[in-house]
């Protein structure tokens, strides 16, 4: 491999991480910049997700890599999975607002927060003691296309991955704003009290973001899934974390933010990798924060709900 | 109300213990007497399944000594004790301190199986000292525990309680990287662990072995076992053109480790541990990525023992899920507790913590993985590391390692 | 519901006084705690007790920097590693330098000894246990203090999850500096605390004690910290960061000590966890761990003492200890019953499950936590409610004293501009306000009045201009020193600090001309006391001045007062801190005319003492009655200033107010 292979390669796999960080990201500056909640439950959400979505291929007699599927089947299974996927992590998201998250939604200091970590501790448990600890394969039915770009490779899933997501993050864009209900949830994260006297109903307003929010993160479960073959209990925390920095580092509450910081988050566990070592991504993905923090304390790119305390 | 219970069941204790004396002297035909083996594992948390995987094991070993009642005038029981916290998040050995002192006010328990992790052995060690209670950890390999050099720390009391039915990474990892070096040929290599105690003590045994034989280490890097994505890495080893990979570490990294270099460096020798021997490699990895590693178990190969293929459908069939390589070796560990009990009753002598701990010294007793003895501190004397490949059979089942890892060789000792 | 059975519980000792009884417990709860090792002879359970106490330390330690001072820490644990390798290093085998003459002073305090293994003579540390515990606090504090600084800046979600990347990055340094930690295998020989030469060594009953001590003595130092000057500039930074440093407190200099204090408890645990476990790998401080302590705190009660210990203890005991023994039981009932899943059921393993289940259901119905940090004040009786109203102004106002003006000006501001983006709020606004005297500033909403108000006590930064106070510079100073320097305010949408009671806020108001630091504030000496007692008497006198309105709500919790009530309260905290000037904003907004009245009369009556007062009002009744001077700002610039009754009749302020239409219309109406 040449240099520049390498940083091909590189920049492949970082904008692959990084499309799937600012998925989930996403989740976390909706409903950030709306409730000001930093809602532990969707590194969770994001796991159970990746877990419906196994089932969900499994129940189409996809069992790991035995089945490949091209075409309009696969187009098919795909998008019955997406369905699936992201109508049940978006429901779930819904019933965590409404029947646990709304009734602390106004309580000043980290109740909300901590409501959302307990949550996070039954998903992850209630998985964990049904399905076993250990990583579990993921079907594949994509074919196993890929492309030289000189020593690089650039696979099929690869493509995939920042099409959904790309799509998923234009149709977002689009929702937020242009659609009615997008601009009532810009309104509520502006100001909820305005907005409810402006007769916008914020409740449904913060259950849109809850299932968006969730769906999305469903979504992700799904691609995750697509694109690393396995999924297991423990995935949430990690891919949670950077996402949720990726999120603060964009600018929270700030849609394009958090998808720049996602690629931004991709970009450098990649070149982490290559250049210092993977034992100290982490160190380094956090000093960067805290640098952008400090001299940038509103992210890179400003956050869009004004500070509420 | 506690304090209670807790006084009477040590009157109980004390009754028992008394009735133990009277049974090595008499051998009465009075009721069966309990002899209680603790299960110290970490069962919540990351290491749940392997934990239950491992505990499993044991309890198979103690079941069907039961049933086949191996032992005249003696039932025994296990006491589970889980070593995992909600406030770790995982193995925690704070609470593996917490019940090492459990275990050695429980006066029941003659012995124990566990614990999983080296960080939980350390804390466990010196207080199972001086409470003079053995322990087989069917898993954790970290040297320092049972190194003389550290006697003064880990057996206080001075005789050896912490015994292994696995060889630490002392033997593991130099015989591999002898064995890559001389059969396989390999020039250079990239070295990686998981970040956990076994895998990092595992790969820098190997790493500096390599270096010795010649073995160009074009880089060491570690894993952080809970994330995904090791693309960044395994491009980087790509770039290396590095001739081969090892690996130290376990499953939970070792899956997605093998699923990646699968797709990105397919043509490089890959090689592990036996911490990527086991049904849940095959399993959770899946063919054709899984086809073409190497493995190493710390024992010697039966070729073509039926027992364990035997032992492996029973296991399979009592808790509807496969063995893995620490089910193995608890199940082993088990067997040696209930041989040293068996052979004090035999020779009239009382159950205590003492007696069998000596007996377990001197076990001479046959396995799973062979013949086991043990030198004076506590470590296998049998030191043979076997080496496997993995290759498809696919009229086998997939995930039975017995038929899917292929029988290479002995790796060369140091 | 356990406040229901706690007073169930209760109601035999109701005869005994508060303070008896509550000694009495405490007397109780200690016999209890030391007589438990000898009473108790299971050493796993000892040892379970003695985890709890390291958890309860580190709750308190947390506990002041989440529940004293608001600061959401989610990387604490960090602090925790810190002293715990700190002791683990330098009692252990595994850092061990080449030995030179330069340790040999080290080694004449018994920190080192000359160690040989063959080869070259080397370095063994052999730092003493009861040594490491207060330098170990001294090494986290520091850290605490390193890691705080770039937060300073951030408020709730940055601070968060700056912390926790801190929080991440210690564990992976252990991990990966292994030459100095030995990495994932864990510490090798560290050394068990000695007393006079008998060593601790693995018996849990020794550690215990120790623990014990810790948890007294922590719990000491957060109750004398949380009833101190400290503690109240803390509560006032969790409350309201603005008014806090608007009402003298250095945010920088009190957010840092909280980090500070916060993690030299955590360094002390980590000490004392070490020294018990004799081991230390990377794992036991990860992000699950600083969770544990923050949902310990949140569950047990954000800043109260007593709440956080019992939570810790119940949490940890819980995992340890009683689950274990409760899946003992209920299996030995499907014994008994014969019921296999009873037989089977491990309660052990779904820990973390219970876990989440006990947090969700704490949050949603119990958020206060098992033990309130605010007790409620009992509710008035009639009597108090219906006091009779003062009239006239100030009673009592001889117990405050006079101030003395010197003539000339007290404030003197002289081309201040204020831009906020492309919106200019002030420009180029020239002031006087002489010493003594009272002087109002009007103008239509959005003039720029609260603005001058702001860029005066340094809470926004103007783009030019000077502001002289007694003839020294404002401008570039912190609001605290513009406190300090005499300039205190009220705000216009009233800013207490709304969970603190009445009196709390009021010597909060002292706080800059109080002194008490942290040592003092915990030894308690006859010095602080006095100080203490005085600031007390001077903040009832303050109070008392309103009459009845607030002394008999001294104790209760601001944000249940009427709005009128919270305004006298404002005001109150503005005098206590014995101002030179009074910034006064809108201080009768949303009152009655008869408030109204009562308040006016009452500033009338501070002004008659001398005191010099800048005001923002728009009940033109008030500014006549009061002002000897009236400045009208519009679109931020001045546009008229003269006496009250001159700016009434003004033509450029009628405009501003009204509009040119209606102008005409209103000209009758203002001169009637």
């Amino acid at each position: 491999m040449t240099t520049a292979d390498l940083i091909l390669q590189q920049l492949i796999n970082g904008v692959s991480l990084g499309a799937m960080y600012a998925l989930l990201a996403l989740g976390f500056t909706l409903v950030y910049g709306i409730l000001e909640l930093i809602n532990f439950s969707h590194f969770n959400i994001f796991m159970v997700g990746s877990f419906v979505a196994l089932m969900t291929l499994d129940a189409f007699g996809l069992k790991g890599q035995t089945v490949v599927l091209t075409g309009l089947p696969l187009a098919g299974v795909l998008l019955v999975a997406f369905l699936v996927t992201m109508v049940a992590t978006g429901v779930l998201g819904v019933g965590i607002e409404r029947f646990l998250l709304r009734r602390v939604r106004h309580v000043k200091g980290p109740a909300a927060m901590i409501t959302t970590i307990g949550v996070s501790y039954i998903l992850l448990n209630v998985v964990l003691l049904t399905t076993g600890a250990d990583a579990k394969n993921f079907p594949n039915p994509l074919p196993a296309v890929h492309y030289d770009i000189g020593g690089a490779v650039l696979r099929l899933r690869e493509i995939l991955i920042w099409i959904i997501a790309f799509v998923l993050m234009g149709g977002l864009s689009y929702f937020v704003n242009r659609t009615r209900l997008g601009k009532a949830m810009r309104a509520t994260a502006q100001d909820p009290d305005a907005a409810r006297m402006m007769g916008i109903e914020v409740d449904r307003v913060i259950m849109t973001a809850f299932f968006v929010g969730s769906a999305l993160a469903g979504a992700g479960g799904l691609i995750f899934g697509l694109y690393y073959n396995f999924t297991s209990a423990s995935v949430g925390f990690v891919a949670g974390l950077r996402a949720f920095t990726a999120a603060v580092l964009g600018g929270i509450g700030n849609v394009p933010g958090a998808m720049v910081g996602g690629l931004i988050i991709g970009l450098i566990e990649a070149s982490g990798g290559q250049l210092i070592a993977t034992a100290w991504t982490d160190v380094v993905i956090f000093s960067i924060l805290v640098l952008v923090l400090v001299f940038r304390p509103s992210g890179l790119f400003g956050r869009m709900a004004p500070n509420k305390s | 109300m506690t304090v209670k219970l807790t006084r009477r069941s040590a009157l109980m204790a004390t009754a028992a213990t008394a009735a133990a004396a009277t049974l090595g002297v008499s051998g009465a035909e009075a009721a069966d007497k309990v002899v209680k083996i603790a299960l110290e594992m970490s069962f919540t948390g990351a290491d749940a399944t392997s934990a239950l995987r491992a505990a499993q094991g044991a309890m198979m070993a103690i079941d069907e000594a039961n049933e086949s009642k191996a032992v005249k005038g003696v039932k025994f029981e296990y006491v589970k004790f889980d070593d995992g916290t909600a406030t770790a998040g995982q193995y925690d050995p704070v609470q593996g301190a917490t019940n090492a002192r459990k275990m050695v006010s429980d006066r029941d328990i003659v012995a124990s199986v566990g614990p999983q992790m080296s960080g939980v052995g350390k804390a466990m060690a010196p207080i199972l000292s001086q409470g003079n209670l053995a322990t087989i950890t069917p898993a954790s390999t970290n040297p320092d525990i049972t190194d003389p050099k550290f006697a003064a720390q880990y057996r206080p009391a001075g005789k050896a309680i912490y015994f292994r039915t696995v060889a630490t990474d002392a033997f593991q990892g130099p015989n591999m990287a002898n064995f890559m070096a001389d059969k396989l040929k390999v020039k250079s290599i990239f070295v990686l662990d998981d970040s956990g105690a076994y895998g990092v003590g595992l790969a820098d045994a190997f790493q500096a072995q390599a270096e010795k034989k010649g073995i160009k280490i074009l880089g060491r890097d570690r894993l952080d076992p809970k994330a995904a994505d090791y693309s960044a890495i395994l491009t980087k080893i790509k770039s290396l053109g590095a001739d081969a990979m090892y690996y130290g570490g376990v499953g939970q990294a070792g899956v997605k480790l093998a699923k990646q270099s699968y797709e990105i460096i397919p043509n490089v020798i890959k090689a592990g541990g036996d911490g990527m021997f086991g049904s849940d490699l095959l399993t959770g990895v899946g063919f054709p990525a899984v086809e073409g590693w190497y493995a190493t178990q710390a024992s010697p190969h039966v070729v073509d023992d039926p027992k364990l293929g035997n032992w492996t459908k029973k296991y399979t069939e009592k808790y509807k899920m496969g063995p893995d390589d620490y089910t193995v070796t608890s199940y082993d560990a088990a067997l040696i507790i209930i041989d040293a009990v068996k052979r004090l009753v035999a020779a009239g002598k009382p159950v205590t913590r003492d007696n069998v701990r000596d007996n377990i010294q001197s076990s001479k007793v046959s396995t799973l993985q062979g013949e086991v003895e043990f030198d004076e501190h506590g470590d296998l004397k049998n030191k043979v590391i076997s080496v496997f490949q993995i290759k498809q059979d696919k009229t086998k089942p997939l995930d039975d390692p017995s038929s899917q890892y292929k029988y290479v060789g002995v790796a060369p000792t140091v | 519901m356990v406040t229901a059975a706690l007073n169930a519980l209760g109601r035999p000792f109701a005869g005994i006084a508060p303070e008896r009884r509550k000694f009495i417990t405490l007397v109780l709860l200690t016999v209890v705690m030391l007589a438990f090792p000898i009473v108790h002879d299971n050493d796993g359970d000892i040892d379970s007790m003695a985890n709890a106490m390291s958890y309860a330390t580190l709750a308190l330690g947390l506990n002041i920097v989440v529940g004293f001072a608001g600061l959401l820490d989610l990387g604490y644990a960090a602090f925790f590693a810190i002293g715990a390798y700190y002791y683990g290093i330098l009692t252990s085998f595994q850092v061990m330098p080449e030995w030179s003459s330069f340790w040999q002073p080290f080694a004449a305090l018994g920190l080192v000894e000359k160690m040989n293994q063959g080869g070259p003579d080397l370095v063994h540390f052999t730092l003493s246990f009861w040594l490491a515990l207060p330098t170990a606090a001294l090494v986290a504090a520091f850290f605490g203090v390193l890691f705080g600084a770039p937060t300073l800046r951030l408020r709730g979600d940055y601070l968060a999850i700056v912390t926790l990347g801190f929080g991440e990055i210690v564990p992976i340094v252990a991990r990966n500096k292994s030459d100095w930690t030995n990495g994932a295998a864990g510490l090798n020989g560290v050394q068990a605390p000695r007393l006079f030469g008998w060593s601790f060594g693995v018996d849990a009953t020794p550690y215990y004690y120790v623990g014990f001590a810790m948890v007294v003595l922590l719990i000491f130092i957060s109750i004398r910290l949380r009833d101190s000057r400290i503690g109240r500039a803390w509560m006032a930074i969790r409350e309201d960061e603005t008014a806090a440093a608007a009402m003298g407190v250095n945010l920088v200099r009190f957010k840092l000590l909280a980090f500070a204090i916060g993690a030299a408890f955590a360094g002390m645990t980590g000490v004392f966890f070490v020294a018990k476990l004799q081991t230390a790998t990377p794992e036991m401080f990860g992000f699950p761990v600083s969770t544990m302590i923050l949902v310990m705190v949140v569950f047990g009660g954000m800043g109260s003492v007593w709440g956080v210990v019992l939570g810790a203890a119940v949490l940890q005991l819980l995992q340890s200890w009683f689950l274990k023994d409760l899946t003992q039981w209920i299996n030995a009932f499907g014994d008994l019953v014969g019921s296999a899943w009873l037989r089977q059921v491990d309660l052990v393993q779904s820990i973390e499950l219970i876990f989440g289940i006990i947090l969700v259901v704490m949050m949603l119905f119990r958020r206060e936590g098992l033990i309130p940090a605010m007790a409620k004040a009992p509710p008035l009786n009639m009597a108090a409610q219906t006091a009779n109203v003062q009239r006239g102004g100030f009673t009592g106002l001889e117990r405050i004293g006079r101030w003395q003006p010197a003539g000339g000006n007290a404030l003197e501001v002289k081309g201040v501009t204020v831009k906020f983006g492309g919106l200019v709020a002030l420009n180029a606004v020239d002031l006087v306000v002489p010493d003594g005297g009272v002087v109002a500033v009007i103008g239509p909403n959005g003039s720029g009045k609260s603005t001058l108000f702001n860029v005066i006590t340094g809470l926004v930064h103007s783009d030019g201009g000077s502001i002289r106070f007694h003839g020294a510079e404002l401008l570039g100073l912190a609001p605290h020193e513009i406190l300090e320097a005499g300039v205190a305010r009220t705000f216009q949408n009233i800013r207490l600090f709304p969970n603190l009671t009445v009196l709390q806020n009021v010597m909060i108001g002292e706080h800059a001309r109080l002194h008490a630091g942290p040592v003092a504030s915990v030894l308690r000496l006859p010095g602080t006391r006095r100080e203490e007692a005085g600031a007390r008497a001077w903040a009832l006198d303050i109070i008392g001045l309103f009459g009845n309105r607030l002394t008999p709500r001294i104790d209760q919790i601001v944000s249940g007062l009427s709005y009128a009530n919270r305004r006298r309260v404002e005001i109150a905290r503005a005098i206590a801190t014995r101002p030179k000037i009074l910034l006064l904003d809108e201080p009768t907004a949303g009152m009655n005319p008869a408030e109204t009245l009562e308040l006016a009369e009452q500033i009338k009556s501070l002004h008659e003492l001398g005191l010099t007062i800048l005001l923002i009002e728009h009940k033109l009744d008030v500014v006549t009655r009061l002002a000897q001077n009236v400045i009208v700002l519009d679109h931020g610039e001045k546009i008229a200033e003269g006496l009250p009754d001159d700016v009434r009749r003004d033509e450029a302020v009628l405009t501003a107010y009204l509009g040119r239409t209606a102008q005409a219309a209103h000209a009758g109406v203002a001169n009637g």
